[in-house]
């Protein structure tokens, strides 16, 4: 009974954790821009974030070993410095979307100055990394954010047709450039990097060993196919409301105005509560990741468990990609354009995460009985083969329709 | 926050379209940017139709509307400028005269809802003037394109 009740609580902690700003804000662009015709691509990046996530958990619970020690060992010195400067600066760029649009959120709820709350946000991640533990971070924002589940409740209100969002899963593609930049974005969204970087290195930080193994396949699997129905909700929402009016999402503030308008205050404070532990929850996972990836290819000390004393160079890179993310904020760069370029940049740096991580999973001299099975082998090199596709498309893209803006 | 923006921001804007006008500057304005600046400001009003709803219900938090019509008025009047800046093709220089005219209504009544962000009355009254300033920008749309608007 206690077992199934911590598998229980860890699915709800993966569902509310599911989102970050990348799919607030192109999940909500794709569907005003095409409505429900990008669903499909929500779906299919769910299903390639929770494939990888789950080999991830099982190489660090069988293993003990979290990604980056396996991308070094995998790549050798060389591509794994490559591989930890281009996810270091997509982490720094995540890090930095986070707390700008934490600091937005915080902007429309009690309504001071921009910079204020970005320094006030930052401050205020400090405070909950050092007062609570490992599990207990990932759980206050995880359950809170399931606030998000008001985007759910707020597209049965709205009464879509519902065979036209059906049709929205059946992936289609268009020759519209902008139409093929938001695949990308969407994609790319749910499968950032830091979020195996740091799914993994959780699994070493809660002491995951061969026993969790079914904790991981449902953490993954369930988890992550909820966190998928909350993304595809925001695209619904956004396609009903927005797409016949025109309206242009091109900032965090418009994403929550769909629950406002079903369910009026307690919608639109739900929304925005929501949205808050989400991008919070982001901000200390992607900056936990950058500092994990750091220490785990210098062979650092590392953890949350460890405590400051014991993994000193861990605490003080966590504290210094904080202060560098709060530093790109104040320069005035606008949040949302920094999500954009994380998030494809992001895509450039998929492939050299995910190559490693599919070829241990899939080592039986390294896993033994635990190897990848059939479906997961052919899902992992189908992901793999579209990633490096997207990888390829996703800066000419960028340039071409000037960053999402046609 | 709830600076009061001058009522006579689209007296100046206008006037600073028709000095232009006179003194032309520099760059080409094309039908086509003009076109996206139009649609722009179309979608500035609809979204400013729907926070404007929630003022008008009483079905939102007072700050919200505040921080949205600061934005998005600062938007509006960015392209107001950037409209009013630009030399036109002599084939749309109505449409963009138009245009400056509509960008300039939107910042007024994207400050008003700044000014009054719990205002009930004036929440209906902008919500009611947002509808009626994105039928301009649409029917802009439709004589730049030459397609009936939407």
């Amino acid at each position: 009974m206690k077992s199934i009740l911590k598998i229980a609580l860890g699915i709800i902690a993966a569902l509310g954790g599911f989102l970050d700003i990348g799919d607030l804000v192109f999940n909500t662009q794709a569907g005003a821009l095409f409505r429900y015709d990008l669903l499909w691509a929500v779906a299919l990046g769910t299903l390639g974030i929770a494939v990888y996530a789950e080999m991830c958990g099982r190489v660090a619970a069988v293993t003990g070993r979290p990604v980056f020690d396996v991308i070094r060992m995998r790549l050798g010195f060389g591509l794994g410095l490559v591989a930890l400067v281009a996810s270091t600066v997509v982490n720094l760029l995540t890090v930095a979307a986070e707390l700008g649009g934490l600091a937005i959120i915080l902007q429309l709820l009690f309504d001071a100055e921009f910079s204020l709350f970005v320094v006030l946000a930052a401050i205020g991640l400090v405070i909950v990394v050092a007062l609570l533990p490992f599990g207990g971070i990932e759980r206050i924002f995880g359950y809170c954010g399931l606030m998000m589940v008001v985007f759910i409740a707020t597209a049965i209100h709205q009464g879509p047709d519902w065979g036209a969002v059906a049709h929205g899963f059946i992936p289609s593609l268009s020759s519209s450039k902008l139409y093929l930049y938001f695949v990308v974005g969407v994609f790319a969204a749910a499968l950032m990097p830091y979020e195996v970087h740091f799914y993994s290195s959780g699994a070493v930080e809660e002491g995951w060993d061969k026993s969790s193994l079914k904790e991981n396949r449902l953490n993954a699997g369930i988890g992550y196919a909820l966190g998928g129905v909350l993304a595809c909700a925001l695209v619904v929402v956004s396609g009903y409301l927005f797409h016949p009016l025109g309206v242009e999402p091109g900032d965090l503030g418009t994403v929550a105005l769909p629950a406002q308008g079903a369910y009026g205050e307690t919608g639109l404070l739900l929304a925005l509560g929501g949205m808050m532990f989400c991008v919070g929850g982001a901000a200390v996972d992607s900056s936990f990741s950058a500092s994990y990836n750091l220490a785990q290819f210098l062979g650092w000390e590392w953890g949350r468990y460890r405590g400051p004393e014991k993994a000193p160079r861990f605490t003080v890179s966590w504290l210094v990609f904080l202060f560098l993310a709060m530093l790109i904020v104040l320069s005035g760069i606008n949040p949302v354009e920094i999500t954009e370029y994380s998030v494809v940049f992001a895509v450039v740096a998929l492939p050299m995460t995910y190559l490693p991580i599919l070829m241990i999973a899939g080592d039986r001299s390294f896993m033994g009985g635990h190897t990848n099975g059939r479906i997961s082998t052919t899902l992992g090199w189908v992901y793999f083969a579209v990633i490096v596709v997207l990888a390829i498309a996703a800066v000419p893209l960028l340039l071409m329709t000037n960053g999402g803006g046609g | 926050m709830h600076e009061r923006r001058r009522p006579m921001a689209t007296v100046a804007l206008v006037a600073l379209g028709v000095v232009l006008i006179l003194f032309p500057g520099c760059g080409d304005l094309s039908r086509d940017e003009l076109n996206r600046g139009v649609e722009s400001l179309s979608a500035l009003a609809a979204q400013g139709e729907l926070i404007a709803n929630g003022v008008a219900r009483d079905a939102t938090k007072s700050t919200y509307p505040g921080c949205r019509s600061k934005t998005l008025g600062g938007e509006a009047e960015h392209e107001a400028e950037k409209l009013a800046d630009a030399e036109p093709e002599a084939a749309v220089k109505a449409e963009r005269n138009a245009a400056v005219q509509v960008a300039g209504e939107l910042a007024d009544l994207f400050s008003e809802l700044q000014t009054f962000p719990g205002d009930e009355h004036h929440g209906a009254l902008v919500e009611k003037h947002m509808g009626e300033v994105k039928e301009q920008a649409d029917a802009i749309v439709a004589r730049l394109t030459g397609e009936p608007a939407q």
